[in-house]
């Protein structure tokens, strides 16, 4: 029986569409929600049926907890599943989901709350024996021997923040008055507290991750680690599980970290306690997630476990069974992250609309894609396009898998991160998997000249095409032009 | 008929790649591959007329191909609304104006669609490389031009 008969979802594109097929398969009517800019998105066709929720800016959609409730009820909704980013971690909105007498797909709300304040957070893992790193475990005040006594250099975080967002980084005492005025600015702009504080800046660095999944009668899966090293602007875009840099020693240390981290907490369904990882194989909490990851497909790939079916079934109250509580790792999983960015411009965000879309397909490939042809990129939101994910018997085959399904990849329209990426499957360190947080800043840099090659490969696929359009009937669009040329010609050639 | 066309990349002229072919898969979208007899590359090739984005391993590189023809309208057009001070705006080329777009007196935006002029059996927009006041038309629709007409004159 199914654990619900209808569940809203409470986000948009990929993983919206993530939820949508956990529902299906559970027996579940999914319902969605869109603002004006998602009328025709991918997640409101694969629904059963959508609600309106506002204008497109997210503050007055996405973001509009009122608005959500009132759909949810509208609908006929018995739960809402949150995804991930929007309101998935705000306690106010699990709250009001409570209050409404809905089942909320996520941890208690009081948890959501202490978690949310990361200083408080790192106090708590301390105080449970788990390393951290270096800094300070009260707010910042403004006597500047704190920052100095941690040595430089230092990143400034937002207590309020976490996922990569509100953190500066300090080179030395002299920027440290002007840092924190910008810090608390910053910090208050964007998550409403001002509180910030520090952490010693390590380098080398890796950035790994371990996934929980905990149900309502006390019950903890830990289902493996994901390497989540290779980023631009603190935010992941390539993630893989194992990681390619720990043995089974430093494995369990991290798992009993996380398993002490999260039982600081009053916790159920899935959670993440995510690390830094230093060149002498010491481990230092960062932050817990008690959410769905943007890659928790990695986790699903090597485990076997659908971690977003489960999340549904523990709200509703199922207990985890032993096949998920002692659920092993089997091979090698790898993602990464299509988006709309420009990663030969610092990797700037792209809109626009996508014109041409062929994804990869075949053994061990997965895709999670939020569009397709011919949809519109709002400029409101996220610019992941989709997830491309590979699942082989070891790293070396799915390095070769991924590399196979970056060359069937094609997106047409706007410029993404696909150059970078496959770039990225033959870098050295990349293949070896002797990277850290800095491959993209040490590694792919800012110097993007188009190598003599390729130029003349687009030159030779221009002059063809502008060739054959030259038999193009006039007042054709740009769309078809191209298209109507090639099959004028082609005419031609039969008639020959 | 490729005999007079000039390619150029990042304002470079470029010459094709030797043993290179491309095969048209799906016209409708511009996709096809480039193949050597040896190895394949897909490709995405989307525009129009002389200006293209060739999409290549992941990443959109703007590829112009302009006849001699375009490249003397190009010309006319950068004469007609030159950057600084007034310009005069001549015809290169005989051709046959399509469209007028402009009035004398109003502003023109950079980038706006100054006349339409059919040349080579090709349309090609004349457009304003900066904004300005139109202070005379000198063409109507219909009108063929010779070369050393004057189209336009820009504030």
């Amino acid at each position: 029986m199914p654990p619900f008969s209808r569940l809203l979802i409470a986000n948009r594109g990929e993983i919206a569409i993530r939820v949508i097929r956990a529902c299906r398969e559970l027996g579940i009517s999914p319902v969605s929600v869109h603002s004006d800019a998602d009328v025709n998105a991918l997640h409101v066709h694969l629904a059963d049926a959508s609600e309106r929720i506002g204008p497109p800016a997210p503050r007055e959609s996405y973001l509009a907890i009122d608005a959500v409730i009132a759909a949810a009820v509208r609908s006929g909704a018995e739960a809402i599943h949150p995804g991930y980013g929007f309101l998935s971690e705000n306690s106010e909105f699990a709250r009001a989901v409570e209050v409404a007498g809905l089942v909320w797909v996520g941890p208690p709300p009081a948890t959501l709350e202490s978690l949310g304040n990361k200083l408080a957070a790192r106090r708590a893992a301390q105080a449970a024996g788990v390393p951290i790193v270096a800094g300070t475990t009260m707010a910042l005040t403004d006597d500047p021997r704190e920052l100095e006594a941690i040595g430089f250099p230092l990143m400034l975080k937002a207590s309020a923040g976490g996922g990569g967002r509100g953190m500066r980084r300090v080179d030395s005492p002299g920027e440290v008055a002007d840092a924190l005025v910008a810090a608390r600015r910053e910090a208050l702009s964007a998550f409403g507290d001002g509180t910030v504080y520090a952490e010693r800046l390590l380098a080398p660095v890796r950035h790994i991750e371990v996934q929980l999944l905990g149900d309502r009668h006390g019950r903890l899966a830990v289902l493996g680690e994901r390497d989540c090293s290779i980023q631009r602007r603190h935010q992941k875009l390539v993630e893989e599980s194992p990681s390619p840099a720990i043995g089974p020693s430093t494995r369990e240390a991290l798992f009993d970290s996380a398993r002490r981290v999260a039982g600081t907490v009053d916790f159920h369904n899935a959670a993440t306690v995510e690390f830094l990882l230093d060149a002498a194989s010491n481990h230092y909490f960062l932050e817990m997630n008690t959410r769905l990851q943007v890659e928790h497909g990695v986790t699903e790939l090597v485990t076997g476990v659908d971690l977003v079916a489960w999340q549904i079934r523990v709200a509703a109250g199922q207990p985890l069974p032993d096949a998920v509580m002692h659920a092993s790792s089997r091979g090698h999983a790898i993602e990464v992250r299509l988006y709309a960015e420009d990663p030969y411009n610092d990797f700037q965000p792209s809109t626009g609309s996508i014109t041409a879309w062929q994804m990869p397909a075949g053994p061990g490939v997965r895709v999670d894609a939020g569009v397709g042809a011919d949809t519109d990129l709002p400029p409101e939101y996220d610019p992941l396009l989709a997830k491309l994910m590979v699942h082989a018997g070891d790293r070396p085959a799915a390095v070769d898998r991924l590399r196979r399904a970056l060359d069937e990849t094609v997106i047409g329209g706007v410029q993404t991160d696909a150059g970078f990426l496959r770039w990225l499957v033959d870098d050295a360190s990349f293949v070896n998997g002797a990277y850290d947080t800095g491959l993209i800043a040490e590694r792919w840099g800012i110097d993007h000249g188009l190598p003599e090659d390729q130029r003349a490969l687009a030159a030779t696929a221009a002059i063809a095409v502008r060739a054959a359009s030259e038999v193009a009937p006039r007042h054709a669009t740009d769309r078809t032009r191209a298209g109507s040329a090639w099959a004028d010609l082609a005419r031609r050639e039969a008639m020959r | 008929m490729t005999g007079d066309l000039e390619i150029r990349i990042e304002d470079e002229s470029v010459t094709p790649a030797e043993g290179w072919r491309f095969e048209m898969i799906d016209p409708a979208r511009g996709f096809g591959r480039l193949v050597n007899g040896a190895a394949s590359v897909p490709v995405l090739v989307e525009g129009s007329a002389g200006d293209w984005v060739v999409t290549l391993h992941g990443r959109r590189i703007p590829v112009t191909v302009r006849s001699w023809r375009e490249r003397m309208l190009v010309g006319a057009e950068t004469a007609a609304t030159g950057r600084a001070g007034r310009a005069a705006g001549k015809a290169t080329l005989p051709g046959l104006i399509l469209t007028v777009a402009v009035s004398v007196g109003d502003t023109i935006d950079e980038g706006g669609t100054l006349l339409t002029i059919e040349a080579m059996k090709m349309q090609n927009d004349v457009r304003a490389p900066r904004s300005g006041r139109v202070i005379e038309v000198a063409v109507r629709p219909g009108e063929t031009v010779t070369t050393g007409t004057l189209l336009i004159r820009l504030e």
